[in-house]
């Protein structure tokens, strides 16, 4: 049994029998790279599994246990000032992904959930002052050379992001859901239509634009690294919240806003790792935006790799081409020709000096320029 | 260039380490010996210390460290490839150990009571544990004590010794025979060394040990031994602030130092000289001990 399996298995709370404490080793091992410990620890305490695991998984699962409760603390912490301090300014304040699913009053996808910033969704215009108050607040940008500036001001869809001086807290402050330059950004006044209040006052988006929003990243991404920790946000948002009201939500927005091939896709994929039962309505209203069968198999070739429970050490040749394939995909997607040329041509240029001179030579250079 | 891997098994905790720098090779060998094996069964931590890549790896070598795929600090001189492997593991433990509240202090003990040194660096609490330990005392850690939540029971950690700066030569003075690491210099703690433990330290690396006292040394030049009782709210606000993960290990941790400071006698103590400081704990701490 492949590990990939296995660590599916566990995830859906079958037994996959006795295993060998080297087998452990690894599950224990992807599922820290994947993010997902904690998460898996809890689906096993919930489907009863746990009282078959050696000492050693109980160990690291505990420890993973605790960093994500201390997490979801210090999340709360956060958005309490954040909120304070930012909702007059703006006429919308929306916690998005991982904050998200902490907030969420008893959601499953927010329970050992760990991440390392805060997304936030506001109004474009509020952006300035936004950022003048949190700096005041502590909140202060990275430091970032001109091109990345540029990025950021003109084509991105966020400000660059803001670490807090003490806490360390990293904040990412976006105005719309993809880049700009992507020709593919909503119109963001649709997704404010849908949102919800949490019992504390925080406002984040429906069950049904929340599995969308994830589902824009997840697809359109340029490299996934926690790809099983991504699959199972979507499934475990659906398991919690899927009903007639929230499939339909999900179609009409997914439509309307122009993602209706990624929800294909992020179906077609919980279906075929996770086993998900898809409504066949649903399957109905999306099958025009199924892409072609060239198309859809290479998507497959890229994307079942990629959302499995992997990891770079017990990876193979067809991983590194999916990896590229991805690289070129994401990018493709999400820049006109010309600046992609412009673009990758800067990410080559980069990786040929760091081949050369070695990783860090960069790093170095900045340093210097500083001293002088 | 291929990877060697290898494992360093140290109770609790298990560690694979994969290195092209064969001065890190030698230095593992020497000081952890029969804890530097070919095999495991289960290791906790997987570890990488590699040379840097590119045509750096001929002008100036560096030495990068990994846990798992994550590269928590920047690349330091390959020379000091071994301190940057010590520093890395305690990294490992400190982010990811939450099942034991961890305090950043020494731990020694005698017929199983442990005496706990947490203290900040420049107080000479190093210098005293490589001192104690070759008196006569067990070492069970010299950076980190592995604390059980809710009991004064302390899992030994057993390491080398990481001596800074004019410590190294006294040391060496100290005990010519026993094992050293080669000297890594000029690291953002200055010159350091790392210093093998007396073998009945090895040995008795799965014995757990009762904490009896607290005590808070601090170097001073040519000060005779000073000691300070300190009250439960001094120590519990000192203790506290020298544990790695008191937040993080959130109610638990703080009941956890609260006990501690209640079972256990809390001193401060100034001193030059560690023999006066050993004396004071021997004859009057360690017999007072409640049970």
């Amino acid at each position: 049994m492949h590990i990939h399996d296995i660590i599916i298995d566990l995830f859906l709370g079958k037994s996959p029998g006795q295993l060998p404490l080297s087998v452990w080793v690894q599950v224990i091992r992807v599922l820290r790279y994947q993010q997902c410990l904690a998460r898996i620890g809890w689906r096993l305490q919930d489907s009863g599994l746990a009282t078959e695991l050696p000492v050693y998984a109980l160990n690291h699962l505990k420890n993973a246990d605790l960093i994500a409760q201390k997490q979801y603390h210090q999340v709360h912490y956060e958005a309490m000032l954040l909120q304070r301090q930012l909702q007059p300014l703006t006429s919308h304040l929306l916690f998005l992904k991982g904050a998200a699913y902490s907030l969420n009053d008893d959601s499953a996808v927010g329970r050992g959930r760990t991440y390392s910033d805060i997304d936030l969704l506001v109004d474009r215009k509020s952006l300035p002052v936004i950022e003048k108050e949190l700096c005041l607040y502590g909140f202060v940008a990275e430091d970032l050379d001109e091109y990345d500036q540029k990025y950021y001001r003109e084509w991105s869809h966020e400000i660059p992001p803001l670490r807090h001086g003490s806490r360390g807290t990293l904040l990412d402050i976006h105005h719309n859901l993809l880049p700009l330059i992507t020709g593919r950004a909503p119109d963001i006044s649709l997704f404010f239509r849908h949102t919800r209040q949490t019992n504390a006052g925080y406002t984040v988006f429906s069950p049904a634009a929340m599995f969308l929003h994830s589902t824009v990243h997840l697809i359109l991404s340029e490299e996934i690294k926690h790809g099983f920790r991504d699959i199972t946000d979507l499934y475990l948002i659906i398991e919690q919240y899927q009903n007639n009201d929230f499939w339909q939500e999900l179609v009409s927005l997914s439509i309307e806003s122009g993602f209706a091939i990624e929800v294909f896709l992020a179906l077609r994929y919980l279906e075929k790792i996770l086993s998900l039962q898809v409504p066949v309505a649903v399957h109905q209203k999306l099958s025009t935006y199924r892409p072609s069968e060239f198309r859809l198999r290479s998507l497959d070739f890229i994307f079942l790799r990629k959302l499995k429970p992997a990891h770079p050490s017990f990876g193979n040749h067809s991983d590194v081409v999916a990896d590229w394939l991805l690289l070129l995909r994401g990018h493709y997607l999400k820049m006109p020709l010309h600046i992609l040329l412009k673009h990758l041509g800067r990410k080559f240029y980069l990786q040929a000096v760091s081949a050369v001179f070695g990783s860090n030579f960069l790093d170095k250079k900045t340093e210097n320029h500083r001293n002088k | 260039m291929t990877l060697d891997v290898k494992y360093l098994n140290l109770p609790p905790f298990c560690f694979e380490i994969q290195t092209d720098i064969e001065k890190v090779i030698r230095n593992l060998q020497h000081i952890y010996a029969d804890a530097f094996q070919d095999s495991a069964i289960a290791p906790d931590y997987f570890l990488t210390l590699k040379s840097g890549s590119g045509l750096r790896k001929y002008l100036r070598p560096q030495a990068r460290f990994l846990a798992d795929q994550h590269e928590p600090f920047k690349p330091i001189d390959a020379l000091n490839g071994f301190a940057l492997l010590e520093w890395g593991m305690n990294w490992c433990i400190a982010t990811q150990e939450m099942r034991f509240v961890i305090v950043h202090a020494a731990v020694l003990a005698k017929d199983g009571k442990a005496v706990l040194f947490p203290a900040p660096p420049g107080s000479g609490k190093s210098t005293l544990t490589a001192w104690l330990a070759f008196h006569g005392w067990r070492l069970l850690s010299d950076e980190m004590a592995l604390i059980v939540p809710g009991t004064n029971t302390v899992i030994p950690f057993v390491r080398p010794i990481c001596l800074k700066n004019q410590s190294i030569h006294l040391a060496k003075k100290w005990f010519p025979t026993a094992k050293f690491s080669s000297i890594a210099k000029n690291t953002h703690k200055g010159d350091v060394i790392h210093l093998s433990p007396p073998i009945d330290s090895w040995q008795q690396n799965t014995t757990s040990a009762q904490i009896i006292a607290i005590v808070f040394p601090r170097y001073i030049k040519e000060q005779s031994l000073e000691v300070t009782v300190l009250n439960q709210a001094q120590a519990f606000m000192a203790l506290a602030e020298n544990a790695f993960n008191f937040s993080l290990a959130g109610n638990e941790g703080f009941q956890t130092i609260v006990k501690l400071v209640e079972t256990c006698q809390n001193y401060e103590a100034t001193y030059s000289t560690v023999a006066e400081l050993a004396e004071f704990l021997e004859q009057d701490v360690l017999p007072n001990a409640h049970p």
